[in-house]
């Protein structure tokens, strides 16, 4: 074995050589991440300028209408708090948020359970679940709202319901656009939960199995606690998402009738859009956005806490 | 080819402190091992040689030139982890076409780089997977790889981070021959990081060993052996591992807890309430008929009952429960068995002697030198 | 796939075949609004109220609604719509890219004072109510001239296309060893190059992955366009209702073609990085 080859010497100014050596001083090592992260600070930058101007909105008299913006301090929170229509709103947001991420999750889970178990024809079917979720959320109020339709609409077809029976009424509306909303996101609860099915380890599960445990005893003592974390993930984003309810609901009643489905970013876009009043809208959406704010903040000290907890029974 | 210097090297992550001001000297071409269990910072001490701790205080000196602030890609050094890190979208050639084709190492032709590739993957015993990727490679052929990109270009100094660990006995004993003489054929300043103590002993020209970020000792393997600085040391080198007695002491005399054996103690240990004796397990004879103990009193002698025999191969391992306490030898003796009474006997200057300031209830007291006769201080 | 057993998986019982059958039932109703979507794109003008599944099919709705006839039938240049929402969603996934992958490396490989703050501010973007934003941008570009335009449209997107693309690929720089680039450091590479040669190839998949999952949001996003964009520059989404309202006349066949061909895109994506799907939809939080 020959190992005696001598590499060529090394042309360059390395240490060994007598060439000065280039130092980089600690801060300007310290600076490099700040500096590749300049980009994305001058963009949030942009967008915090509008998202605060927004907010300062709320707290002028500015309209179309009115030719000069006057400062009014708390009179447009006030008043919106003391109007009944921003309650209304504000009462069909919390239903339809509520509402709807509970159904999605329970069917989530369950289509979830579904193929977790499931044969051949769930692993065909399994390739279609997210499709609805792909689909723009506009793009399926569109759809939704030829199959509504009373006169030629197939729902009512297929289902027999006659050429009366109207899925947009005041009093059916909200349930309506909920039941897209389930149609569109319940994919999407059912993907995280599936992913997180199949992350679990398999250990406990055949302790138990070997002990002689039913399925639902399985289910509700190990899987549940391990499969927290990803349904409380799953939960945050539609969630969230639902309190700004917006695409596929303005589009099939924008609002309507009669302030049914009038959720807050519908109430703000009529304020703000519809009617030029840019401070009642904006007060409505920082009064969205402070909702918002403290939902997140209690959802993610949650989902904290279950992936600790789910950590701690995993090991 | 240069010498490396640690002056005070420091690291930190977060609030835990990795490595405690390590200094050392390490000669143009000299091959320093650094011994120590896991954890004890030996890793973090090679990236901070390498430049890749951010942070680092103290100074290392490549050369004798100051490295402080130069970035790793220009110091000019080489290093195989432990976790390989080869580059899993390159194969095996790639890989070890790597550090020639950076420019930074003088100007490789094609040709060139394909003869020094092919002279170390034969080395190696890898020239048979230069088409493979590291994914299909087993972890032996891994690191024996992360070796060869190290050992395929010049630098300065040669950073080896356990690069025998994954291999199977038989070829971690034939590699090692293999990396002695290849270290000797480059001549190149070498820092390989290991816990295998016989590696140590076998490879290094000097040992460091390193404990909770702390250089304990530094010497040669004959002086680390021989002369362990602490009892941290003594029970680092050695399988089985160094027997530690506790013992009383009493007017320059120390007495095992139990009292199975009574040695005098060299003047520096007189001041301690207690010391740890401790002997290693083949400097331990058995003495019987053939081979009575020395009556003239130039060894240590201790009665006692053999509990449990090991066969290791050829020897065998005893545990001697010797009034109370268990102390292990090594007898290639086929004769010996469970139950017997044997006499263990043990050269006085082979009895190390490991003794605290007083009061100081350090686990690894300092080592103050070799057991004295007993009759000798009478 | 493997056949070793899952927890939970059981053989053929009646009860696993009404789990299958619980599971048709589901994706006859998650499928059908599709295939009725596809079923009445491909009817006549004749057939589109009055026949439910028996009718001839006729592609003939396709053409029009790209061709100059369906502009003067329905007012709406569908092909411009087209053109707008590929180079304005393309627009904005390359910026975010330019913006996000350097981001996303430092927030992923260093723990530097602030990344949290930074990226916990990119994330709020997905979650803030949009029209906070748009109403007063509704009112600076109107005073730019940037209304109704693509780069308007592009700059507004970043609210949709940032935080997924940072978030995502973050969480690969997260998940790349550190040492494969201390590697190529002491191979001679210098940081740029180490990142090039090797971080960048490792997280390949993950760049592809967010980028098409942030083309596809960007795609379907409905309010921004909406507002900030008129008679012009309309994207897909806002031209598919305009089909609906188009002066007292119903092309409902004519909708379900035009809502088809603006759904195709995203469809095909989806299918394409199902893979990658579930990381990117949580922003990185669930890996599969």
């Amino acid at each position: 074995m020959s190992t005696t080859t001598a590499p060529p010497e090394a042309e360059g100014d390395g240490p060994g050589g007598g060439a000065p050596v280039r130092r980089v001083p600690a801060w300007r090592r310290g600076l490099r991440p700040y500096l590749l992260s300049v980009p994305a600070v001058l963009v949030i930058a942009g967008i915090l300028y509008p998202f605060a101007l927004g907010a300062y909105y709320a707290f002028l008299d500015y309209a179309a209408v009115v030719p000069e913006p006057v400062f009014v301090g708390l009179r447009n929170i006030t008043g919106t708090l003391g109007d009944p229509v921003f309650w209304s709103s504000v009462r069909v947001t919390a239903t339809y948020a509520l509402a709807a991420t509970a159904v999605e999750t329970v069917l989530g889970v369950g289509i979830a359970l579904l193929l977790f178990r499931a044969g051949l024809v769930g692993r065909l079917l399994e390739r279609l679940l997210i499709l609805p979720l792909m689909i723009a959320p506009v793009i399926a109020g569109v759809i939704w709202g030829l199959m509504f339709n009373p006169q030629f609409g197939v729902l009512n077809h297929m289902l027999g319901l006659g050429s009366t029976f109207d899925w947009l009424s005041e009093d059916r509306a909200l349930w309506s656009v909920m039941l897209v909303d389930v149609w569109i996101f319940t994919p999407f609860v059912a993907v995280l939960v599936l992913a997180g099915l199949r992350s679990l380890p398999r250990e406990p599960f055949e302790a138990s199995d070997v002990d002689g445990a039913g399925w639902f005893y399985m289910f509700r003592r190990l899987m549940l606690p391990m499969m927290w974390p990803y349904i409380l993930v799953a939960v945050i984003f539609r969630f969230m998402d639902s309190l700004k309810v917006f695409d596929h609901v303005y589009v099939l009643t924008a609002g309507g009738p009669g302030g049914a489905t009038r959720t807050l970013q519908i109430g703000a876009f009529q304020n703000s859009i519809t009617n030029l009043n840019f401070s009642l809208g904006s007060t409505y959406m920082l009064l969205l956005w402070v909702i918002v704010f403290i939902t997140a903040r209690y959802l993610v000290a949650v989902l904290g806490r279950a992936q600790r907890r789910a950590a701690g029974s995993e090991d | 080819m240069s010498s490396l210097e640690l002056r005070g090297l420091g690291a930190r992550y977060g609030r835990k402190t990795a490595l405690h001001g390590l200094d050392a000297e390490i000669a143009d071409g000299e091959f320093f091992v650094v011994l120590g269990p896991s954890g004890a910072g030996k890793t973090t001490t090679l990236k901070c040689v390498a430049g890749l701790v951010e942070g680092a205080t103290g100074a290392v000196l490549i050369g004798g030139r100051d490295m402080t602030g130069v970035e790793p890609y220009e110091r000019n050094v080489a290093m195989a982890f432990e976790s390989y890190a080869l580059y899993p979208q390159k194969t095996v050639a790639e890989n070890l076409a790597s550090p020639l084709r950076s420019g930074r190492l003088g100007t490789w032709t094609p040709e060139q780089r394909g003869a020094r590739i092919g002279e170390v993957t034969r080395t190696l015993g890898i020239d048979h997977l230069l088409g493979r990727y590291p994914r299909e490679l087993s972890n032996g052929q891994r690191q024996r790889t992360a070796l060869g990109r190290v050992l395929v270009r010049p630098a300065d100094v040669y950073l080896l981070d356990e690069p025998l660990s994954h291999l199977d006995a038989k070829l971690r004993a034939a590699m090692r021959a293999e990396l002695k003489q290849l270290s000797g054929m480059a001549r190149t300043t070498t820092v390989y990081v290991t816990h295998d103590y016989q590696e140590a002993l076998a490879l290094g020209d000097r040992i460091g060993v390193l404990r909770e970020g702390r250089l304990v000792q530094v010497g040669t393997p004959a002086q680390v052996w021989e002369t362990p600085a602490d009892a941290f040391v003594a029970r680092s080198l050695g399988q089985p591992e160094t027997n530690l007695l506790e013992a009383r002491v009493h007017r320059g005399l120390a007495t095992t807890h139990g009292g199975g054996a009574t040695v005098a103690l060299p003047e520096e240990a007189h001041g301690a309430d207690g010391v740890l004796l401790g002997l290693r397990p083949r400097d331990l004879r058995i003495a019987g008929p053939s081979a009575p103990p020395d009556g003239a009193g130039r060894e240590l002698t201790m009665r006692g009952r053999v509990v449990l025999v090991e066969r290791l191969g050829r020897s065998r391992e005893l545990s001697v429960d010797v009034a109370g306490r268990t102390v292990i030898t090594v007898t290639d003796d086929p004769r010996v068995r469970e139950g017997d009474d044997v006499t263990l006997a043990v050269a006085w200057g082979r009895v190390h002697v490991f003794a605290g300031p007083a009061g100081d209830g350090s686990p690894h007291p300092p080592r103050v030198g070799s057991a004295l006769p007993v009759g000798g201080t009478r | 796939m493997t056949a070793t057993r899952r927890p939970g998986r059981r053989r053929f019982s009646p009860a696993s075949a009404g789990a299958d059958l619980l599971l048709v039932l589901w994706f006859a109703f998650s499928l059908f609004p599709i295939l009725w979507m596809v079923l009445l794109s491909l009817k006549s003008r004749a057939d589109q109220t009055s026949t439910y599944f028996v009718f001839t099919p006729t592609p003939d709705n396709f053409a029009t609604v790209l061709s100059e006839e369906g502009v003067r039938l329905t007012g709406v240049d569908f092909t411009g719509a087209l053109l707008t929402s590929l180079v304005t969603s393309l627009g904005a996934v390359l910026l975010s890219l330019a913006i996000g992958v350097p981001a996303a490396y430092a927030a992923g490989r260093w723990a530097y004072r602030g990344s949290g703050d930074i990226m916990f501010t990119i994330l709020s973007f997905r979650f803030a109510p949009e029209l906070m934003v748009i109403v007063p941008l509704f009112v600076i570009y109107n005073q730019l001239g940037l209304f109704d335009s693509d780069a308007g449209t592009i700059w507004v997107l970043q609210l949709v296309t940032l935080p997924l693309i940072v978030w995502i690929l973050r969480s690969y720089f997260q998940d790349m060893p550190e040492e494969l680039e201390q590697a190529a450091l002491l191979d001679g590479y210098t940081r740029t190059r180490a990142f090039l040669m090797v971080a960048l190839p490792l997280v390949r998949p993950g760049i592809a992955a967010s980028a098409l999952l942030a083309f596809v949001f960007a795609w379907n996003n409905y309010v921004f366009p909406l507002i900030l964009t008129g008679g012009q520059n309309p994207t897909v989404t806002v031209a598919v209702t305009r089909f609906l309202g188009g002066g007292g006349q119903a092309f409902y066949n004519l909708t379900a073609a035009a809502a088809l061909i603006a759904a195709l895109p995203p469809l095909l994506v989806a299918l394409s990085i199902q893979r990658y799907l579930v990381r990117g939809l949580s922003f990185g939080a669930v890996k599969s």
